[in-house]
């Protein structure tokens, strides 16, 4: 434990985790207006200021655009994405592999971001996934209308850093290959 | 445990993870599709062409309700669900807009209607209570309605559907009027209408609005966004000549 609090607290460490984190926090609440953020960014009657101070006014909506449970596991999923994509580096740099640990976070990462949205209005990406096929259908028969992706995200990415962080700390040694 | 064991049993860890969250999924797009979901009544996420092309929002037009300046150069159309907790929250910034633009007549702000039925029951009768509001008393008490709507629903279906007796008396609309306007079903196709244009326009919740430049340039913008963002975007709007 302590020896990965010191692989992430390390300079090379936040220097990945931070700027991952910020970029996944500021998709994840742009994603509903993204559309949006094309037709202004692709505008060119529309100036760069306007362009840059549009898109930042948008960030506020975590607080406006979310109940408190979708923001919850939108934050969470941006700090494990972080997390994760700094222990991957350090695998790869260290040891030079990667193990499953990755690809359960690629998995998390993805159910998360069907979760992210306006749980309770419709506004889910999944919903746009599967919305001339009925995704309100969907959310209705969802406790929590829809916010079990983004929970089964934030457990899977929370699973994907113990093993990456089990296999960061994995003794460097040579182990013979068993056999019965 | 035996280490070999133990290997093969991590090593099926990441395709086991996968595969259950894979079924998760499936399972839960099964349910929602079946035909035996107890949620299947036709919605906007049915219909069989969603475009989402902003063009094909419907004209703004005599028969709108808007609020303001009906000439300005920015217009904001709102598609909105009255027991939608966001559109409560967006009706409240919408009316911090008009104090602001409202009044000098830079920014019209018009309301639609689209009742999320699945996901709250209550809201096609509410949009049903607004739209008599309307045709009895005026574009004013159209307004006054809804305010008082938003202002007084707990959201996600709280409402007691007393209250939309309660919310007419209150603007001083004429009750038995109200009451047998109601029980109508004069607006089931206006709000029908509305309810394809939102979907039409690329509309999949709410609250979904559309801000119209004067040039008749259209951006679109979904969820209750803070009034900041509406505020820069109205300047943006109000740039294009």
């Amino acid at each position: 434990m302590r020896s990965v609090l010191k692989t992430l607290t390390a300079a090379h460490s936040v220097a990945i985790a931070l700027p991952v984190a910020i970029i996944v926090f500021v998709l994840a609440v742009w994603l509903p207006n993204l559309r949006l953020l094309f037709s202004v960014w692709t505008d060119v009657s529309v100036s760069l200021a306007d362009k840059i101070s549009l898109s930042l006014s948008l960030i506020p909506a975590i607080a406006t655009n979310f109940t408190l449970l979708s923001a919850s596991y939108t934050i969470l999923i941006a700090v494990l994405t972080g997390i994760n994509a700094a222990l991957i580096v350090h695998l790869i740099r260290t040891r030079a592999v990667l193990g499953g640990g990755a690809a359960v976070g690629l998995s998390g990462m993805a159910t998360g971001a069907l979760g992210v949205g306006c749980a309770a209005c419709g506004s889910l990406i999944v919903t746009s996934l599967i919305g001339t096929i009925g995704g309100v259908s969907l959310l209705t028969l969802l406790p929590l209308r829809g916010g079990e992706f983004g929970l089964l995200g934030v457990a899977l990415l929370g699973y994907s850093t113990y093993l990456l962080a089990k296999k960061s700390t994995k003794p460097l040694v040579c182990e013979p290959e068993l056999k019965p | 445990m035996e280490p070999e064991a133990k290997q093969s049993i991590s090593s099926l860890s990441t395709p086991i993870a996968i595969v259950i969250a894979g079924a998760l999924i499936a399972g839960a797009v099964y349910m929602g599709t079946s035909s035996g979901s107890t949620a299947n009544a036709p919605q906007p996420q049915d219909a069989a062409q969603q475009t989402g092309d902003l063009e094909q929002m419907r004209v703004i037009s005599a028969d709108d309700h808007i609020r303001g300046n009906q000439d300005a150069p920015v217009k904001i159309v709102e598609y909105s669900d009255t027991e939608c907790p966001f559109c409560k929250r967006f009706h409240e910034t919408m009316k911090q807009v008009m104090d602001e633009y409202g009044k000098d007549g830079k920014v019209a702000w018009v309301y639609r209607n689209f009742p999320l039925d699945q996901l709250h029951q209550k809201a096609r009768n509410e949009a049903t209570a607004i739209e008599c509001a309307g045709e009895l008393g005026g574009n004013d008490k159209f307004w006054a309605y809804a305010d008082r709507l938003y202002e007084v629903t707990p959201s996600n279906d709280g409402l007691d559907p007393m209250e939309l007796h309660n919310i007419a008396q209150y603007i001083g609309l004429d009750m038995t009027k109200f009451n047998t306007c109601l029980t109508s079903e004069k607006f089931t196709k206006h709000i029908e209408d509305d309810v394809q244009n939102a979907v039409a326009t690329g509309g999949n919740g709410t609250p979904w609005s559309i801000v119209v430049t004067k040039s008749g340039k259209k951006y679109p913008l979904s969820g209750a966004q803070p009034y900041e963002a509406v505020k820069q975007l109205i300047e943006v709007a109000l740039k294009d000549k």
